[in-house]
């Protein structure tokens, strides 16, 4: 474990909470226009009448989506916290095979023989933790893509049902595209946050 | 690392110093140590720098268990950067620091190391044969500062009080007073804040009987040269360097 692999580390971490951050704020404009295709839906009446159930659908989606992005989000301060002990370890291994290599021939030079044991065993256990999060985030964020794309066939859903509101015809398929634009968006960030989290783990 | 001792009874003083694998942009810093039969006490350890060569020459004179303590004078980098180090090295140690920087130095890592907070009026660190003296030096030139003074040996750690930028491999003691003042001068008025502060410790200091003045930067005062010091700082306006 070298301290240029935590350095590449910290930024993966940080750039996947980044990619979070972006993921909700991508949500809560979902939910958005759910919102106001609701009210569009309301309005048209009859001729929006298949467009109703599919707005709250969204609605659901939306909130899926920020749900699972808080618990990622757990998940990623748990990451960063984890790369800061290995930092320090890391660190600290380094700094004491140092001391061996000056304190050659010191007194008492072996006695840091067990604190630099000790400190590469807690960085070894401190990896294979890491690995084991790793791991978990990959599969949280695989579920964040299902509303995701679920929202996408919804989207295209909408847009037929659209096609039936007469004079609304515009606005809610404006309100699909929203949905469908923003669907994507979140796909592109999770995709980022997963290639992030794979370069951690091929430098392991 | 130099290892200097300066005091041998029941107990010693060692002065490190004068690194010669220090970075050149790293100030120079004195790191002392008190050690007893069983026990080691490291006042102001140093920067994360200067951890390994420290370590190293402490390693001379006592096992790691038996670093049993670790004193900071105040908060600075220079000081106690290096905490985070000795956290994953001392099996058995505590930290003598003040009360106020508490949640400052937690910031370099202490985990292992028990802190134990000193409060505004100073204590004591009792290391079985010996007990030291926490003696207040608040605004000298932090806001919370404490020296150490032994009764015993005479000597007090004088943190930042008394240091001096020094060309590398100066000696470890003034020989020569007079010039060792344009040493000191501009880091007492640059780096000391209150003249009110400095004479409350003038006034505490006077009334101990000091026979070695220890500073962290540049060299240690002995005999006649600590009431030369101790005039001279009294004599100098601080606080007015900008
Ligand atoms: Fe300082
Ligand atoms: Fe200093």
């Amino acid at each position: 474990m070298q301290i240029k692999q935590t350095k590449s580390q910290f930024v993966a971490v940080a750039s996947i909470a980044a990619e979070l951050s972006a993921v909700m704020e991508v949500a809560k404009e979902i939910s958005l226009a759910a919102a106001n295709a609701k009210a569009i839906a309301f309005r048209a009446g009859e001729k929006a009448k298949g467009f109703q159930p599919i707005t709250d659908f969204i609605n659901e989606l939306a909130k899926d989506t920020i749900g699972l992005v808080n618990n990622i989000n757990d998940y990623a301060f748990l990451l960063y916290r984890l790369t800061v002990n290995e930092q320090r370890l890391a660190e600290a291994c380094g700094r004491f095979e140092q001391v061996e290599r000056l304190a050659r021939g010191a007194r008492y030079a072996e006695s840091l023989a067990g604190p630099l044991q000790q400190a590469r065993q807690k960085a070894q256990a401190g990896r294979r933790e890491f690995t084991i999060h790793v791991a978990e985030l990959l599969v949280k964020l695989a579920e964040v893509m299902h509303p995701a794309r679920a929202a996408r066939v919804i989207a295209a859903n909408s847009r037929i049902e659209a096609s039936q509101a007469g004079e609304y015809l515009q606005s809610l398929q404006a309100v699909a595209e929203s949905v469908d634009n923003a669907a994507q968006i979140i796909n592109d960030k999770v995709h980022r946050c997963r290639s992030a989290l794979t370069v951690i783990n091929l430098a392991d | 690392m130099k290892m200097t001792k300066i005091y041998e009874g029941s107990h010693q003083w060692v002065m490190f110093g004068r690194d010669p694998h220090r970075p050149e942009k790293i100030i120079d810093t004195n790191q002392y140590m008190v050690r007893t039969a069983d026990r080691c006490l490291l006042m102001d350890p140093g920067g994360i720098e200067l951890f390994a060569p420290m370590l190293a020459a402490v390693l001379h004179h006592a096992p790691v268990e038996e670093i049993t303590d670790l004193f900071a004078s105040h908060q600075d980098p220079d000081i106690i950067s290096s905490l985070g180090l000795w956290d994953q090295a001392l099996p058995n140690a505590k930290l003598h620091a003040a009360q106020l920087w508490e949640g400052f130095l937690r910031h370099f890592g202490c985990e292992a190391i028990e802190y134990l907070p000193i409060p505004d009026h100073g204590g004591t660190i009792n290391l079985g044969s010996v007990e030291l003296q926490i003696v207040p030096a608040h605004y000298l030139h932090s806001s919370a500062n404490f020296h150490i003074y032994d009764p015993q040996a005479k000597i007090l750690m004088s943190g930042d009080v008394g240091a001096a930028l020094e060309a590398p491999g100066a000696p470890v003691f003034v020989d020569n007073f007079e010039a060792h003042i344009e040493k000191m001068r501009y880091f007492h008025q640059r780096w000391m804040p209150s003249n009110q502060a400095k004479r409350a410790w003038l006034e505490r200091v006077r009334k101990l009987d000091v026979q070695i003045l220890a500073p962290q930067h540049g060299r240690m005062f002995k005999g006649d040269d600590v009431r030369r010091f101790l005039d001279w700082f009294e004599a100098l306006q601080v606080g007015i360097a900008v």
